[in-house]
């Protein structure tokens, strides 16, 4: 600490090189390597408009190359990144947290209480027209009742994602939408909460459609239940392949983050928003048998390991398949609030069944935390930076890519008897050596209790490795192949040909399916 | 009309920090929270008052919350966060009630012996300081709030910082209302006031007494109201200051705005203020948004299936409100009742005969209903 109060003694800010050696990061991955990212990534901040709590909730790119960003105060402001202007284009919203823009130039909004589209019918450059697309959902006034999106489909529809209610908090005198008593009465909800506040479970839904993702009809604002089982969907968006992605956040029923790729009247773990499905018999949530449970969910293709990888996951956004970006143009990369990493994730469909990798792809002390919404333009990626009261950062960071692509793990696949590792450059000759591919092998438990330890931590090491392709794949056979274990692996000591070790040493593999051939 | 702080809601937390202060606290503010209130007693020795807060360091030199309350002779322990995510390394002092400037003034003098003594300089009026915390850091602080009633600063003393990085205590002293208050800085008073105090100005948040999808209005002048986006309709109008946002932003969403005068009039808990034909008091509603113009919100929704535009802006001499309704494809008749109370109601089409008015469809197609104050003020 020493050290770092110097360094500032004769500036008002600290210098970045300082950052490098900030010791509070020190068990973060790659923190204690001297920071190679400005050699491949240029960050900075981004200037904010005055007046405005710079907290971003939703971040889009416009067809003519500005960002439109939703702020925590419910300002929706445009940013030319040719002037370095803002401009306010609307005001007074309720926590919006995802905007859209539609082919005509309005803006679609979700912010707590509703879906809006916003329009300027004047032609003075700011909105005049808030018009209620859907509101078609419950809220019961319970803090934690966020709501995200929305993202348009190939097929024109769009899909918002609603947050269940915290235990931490009852439900206001008022409310919106048909509630539905679920072994608790309303009225106990006003009584002594901390009894109640245990049997309603960690996370709770009592009004439509909490916990849901859910599909609207843009022009005649009719929403229907699309798929259940979520707890804090912060992140939804569509892949480069029309594929929906959603995450959610670790806690109950989740023993880590989580990525899914959703599917009409699919159900993915947290049983509170099982009460929406038309077909459920009305049994408490709190009460359903694990067993039924685990025969009507879908397992997450992709876990973040906690703590190392991601403790908070945010948006997905597709990585521009230009020049500067490489060959990670056309993946999916993904935020995290309480680090500064931006990580990668490798979905992949194997004998049909959704598995996969992440990867963590840019981490520097450079980068502020908090990194919830994204955008490209041409190049340029925004990270727009919230807290909300918790871990987190504030403003809008750029990363700029230098065109110089790190020495990296690109993507994975399974195979029968292990994975096959794509690099971005050719491995050195020897790494055919299996020690140097050291992994471990743990899961996370299903259950209503919240997070989950790594469970049956085990280290594995490969049998044998195989570089084809010029040494820059690398088949890796593996003693024996455990379903439903996370296979995580830390590449530190690889060196490519021309001697660079990985700038992202950490992938992991959540192992659904193992492939007959 | 009850305010945010006996909302049901909150009742259990804002009663508990109202019990324990005799100094009324602004709901609003994020407040201490005392875990061992005592009433002196008799023959019996006082038992200190001990205060937790949570104060974090946040970015562009901030302070959050940046003020709470205490009394003289609290036990304090100030859990601090350094959540700065520019990578800023912040500290905290106490002061003496007046001393910030000179103890600002003095730590941009250290120079270079300031890294020596973590820039803290030698100064009496310095009641108490925290370490440098590195970002990401966390450290409690402890201290006893000193006999004199007064407001005590709280500052960053790391050079430069001071000079927009600081806050307040209350100790035993009347909170301000946030937008007024003199001794947090400017912006932190600012971000409390939707639009910064301009006026008009609309604002989606969570309201005392109204459902979760409500609509605050400043109007031009110095009325107020809340407009329900779920029921469709006028709930209350106030006089003075527009909302107080600063707990429902400052945190994750779970206070509610605070309404910072009475109410003079509001509506009816569960009655909607008119029939269209046969439908019953509470007519199936359906809310789709508002227009704005020159600052004022048109709102537009459909009753029974018939759609209707409202707007509500202040009366000449801002006597009261004027509600103007407009059907442009009315083709029933139309039972319109508001409650009285401290209003005067007159319509601009029929007459109110106690509280009702019964308008053909014709004159149902644009009407205008006068709410006028007639609280004692």
């Amino acid at each position: 600490m020493r050290t770092l109060a110097c360094s500032i003694a004769a500036a008002l800010s600290i210098p970045l090189a300082a950052l490098a050696a900030n010791p509070d990061a020190a068990e973060k991955p790659a923190a204690s390597m001297k920071d190679r990212i400005p050699l491949f990534y240029k960050i900075d901040a981004v200037p904010m408009p005055p007046g405005v709590d710079p907290q971003v909730g939703g971040m889009a790119a416009t067809p003519d190359g500005r960002l439109v960003v939703a702020f925590h105060h419910g300002e929706i402001a445009y940013f030319n990144p040719k002037g370095q202007d803002w401009k306010i284009f609307a005001e007074g919203l309720h926590e919006p947290l995802g905007v859209l823009v539609d082919t005509d130039g309005s803006l679609l909004v979700m912010q707590r209480p509703e879906l809006t589209r916003l329009r300027d019918t004047t032609g003075n450059g700011v909105a005049d027209s808030y018009e209620t697309v859907w509101d078609g959902f419950g809220i019961t006034g319970n803090y934690h009742e966020f709501a995200f999106g929305p993202v348009r489909g190939p097929n024109g529809k769009l899909y918002v994602a609603l947050n269940l209610a915290s235990n931490g908090d009852t439900v206001h005198e008022e409310i919106r939408g048909e509630w539905k008593d679920i072994g608790v009465p309303r009225a106990a909800f006003y009584g002594s909460w901390s009894k109640v506040s245990k049997q309603v479970g960690r996370m709770y839904s009592r009004v439509p459609y909490r916990g849901c993702v859910m599909e609207i009809d843009p022009y005649t604002g009719a929403g229907s239940l699309f798929a259940t089982g979520f707890r804090s969907p912060d992140g939804i968006n569509f892949d480069g392949n029309g594929n929906l992605m959603v995450s959610d956040n670790q806690g109950d029923w989740r023993g880590a983050c989580e990525l899914f790729i959703v599917q009409r009247g699919g159900f993915y773990g947290h049983p509170a928003s099982l009460v929406w499905r038309k077909d459920w018999d009305g049994a408490d949530p709190t009460q359903v048998s694990i067993e039924r449970l685990n025969q009507l969910r879908t397992p997450a293709p992709i876990w973040f390991p906690y703590g190392s990888y991601a403790n908070s996951a945010t948006q997905m956004v597709q990585i521009p398949k230009t020049p500067a970006w490489g060959p990670f143009g056309g993946q999916m990369l993904i935020g995290e609030m309480n680090a500064p990493t931006l990580l990668r994730v490798l979905p992949e469909k194997v004998d049909g069944v959704w598995e996969g990798a992440t990867a963590i792809f840019i981490h520097t002390q450079l980068l502020k935390r908090g990194l919830h919404r994204f955008a490209f333009i041409g190049d340029t990626l925004y990270a727009g930076h919230t807290h909300l009261s918790w871990a987190g950062g504030e403003g809008i960071s750029s990363i700029q890519p230098t065109g110089k692509t790190p020495f990296d793990p690109l993507d994975m696949h399974v195979t029968p008897h292990g994975f096959r590792f794509d690099f971005t450059e050719p491995l050195a000759a020897d790494s055919t050596d299996p020690s140097l591919w050291p992994a471990s092998r743990y899961y996370y438990l299903y259950h209503a209790a919240y997070g989950s330890p790594e469970m049956e931590k085990t280290a594995v090491l490969p049998t044998k490795v195989t570089l084809s392709n010029g040494g820059k794949t690398a088949e890796v056979e593996l003693p024996e192949m455990k379903l439903d274990f996370l296979y995580d692996f830390d590449l530190s000591n690889l060196k490519s040909a021309s001697g660079a070790s990985p700038l992202n040493p950490r992938i992991a593999y959540t192992l659904r399916k193992v492939p007959k051939n | 009309m009850k305010l945010a702080a006996s909302f049901l809601l909150l009742a259990f937390a804002a009663a508990a920090a109202a019990a324990a202060d005799p100094v009324a606290p602004n709901p609003a503010a994020p407040t201490s929270t005392p875990s061992a209130a005592a009433t002196p007693k008799p023959g019996k020795t006082v038992k200190k008052r001990q205060v937790k807060v949570k104060v974090a360091m946040r970015d562009g030199m901030r302070f959050e919350p940046p003020r709470f309350t205490a009394n003289p002779g609290d036990e304090v322990s100030v859990s601090l966060e350094n959540a700065d995510s520019t990578h800023q390394p912040h500290n905290f002092l106490v002061l003496m009630p007046g001393k910030r400037e000179e103890v600002v003034k003095q730590s941009l003098e250290l120079g270079d012996k300031g890294p020596a003594q973590e820039f803290i300089p030698v100064n009496p009026a310095i009641i108490a300081h925290s370490a440098l915390l590195n970002p990401e850091g966390a450290k409690t602080i402890h201290f006893t709030m000193p006999s004199e009633p007064g407001i005590y600063p709280f500052i960053c003393s790391m050079p430069g910082h001071g000079m927009i990085m600081y806050g307040a205590i209350y100790s035993g002293v009347k909170m301000p209302a946030l937008a007024e208050d003199q001794n947090i800085p400017p912006m932190a008073a600012q971000v409390a006031t939707p639009g910064g105090g301009r006026r008009p100005f609309v604002q989606r948040i969570f309201m005392p007494n109204s459902g979760p999808a409500s609509i605050a209005v400043a109007l031009p002048g110095n009325l107020n109201f809340c407009w329900d986006a779920t029921q469709c309709r006028l709930r209350y109008t106030w006089r003075g200051p527009f909302i107080d946002a600063s707990a429902h932003w400052l945190g994750n969403g779970r206070e509610l705005a605070s309404v910072p005068k009475e109410p003079w009039w509001s509506a009816e808990k569960r009655k909607f203020p008119f029939k269209i034909a046969d439908a019953g008091a509470s007519p199936a509603v359906k809310f789709l948004g508002y227009r704005i113009a020159a600052g004022l919100p048109e709102f537009h929704y459909e009753v029974g299936g018939a759609e209707v535009f409202e707007t509500i802006t202040p009366a000449p001499g801002d006597t009261g409100l004027v509600l103007n309704y407009r059907i442009p494809k009315s083709v029933h008749s139309l039972e319109f009742s508001l409650a009285t109370g401290n209003a005067k109601l007159a319509s601009s089409e029929g007459a109110f005969d106690s509280g009702n008015l019964r308008l053909t469809p014709a004159q149902a197609a644009d009407f205008t209903v006068t709410l006028t104050d007639s609280s004692p003020r």
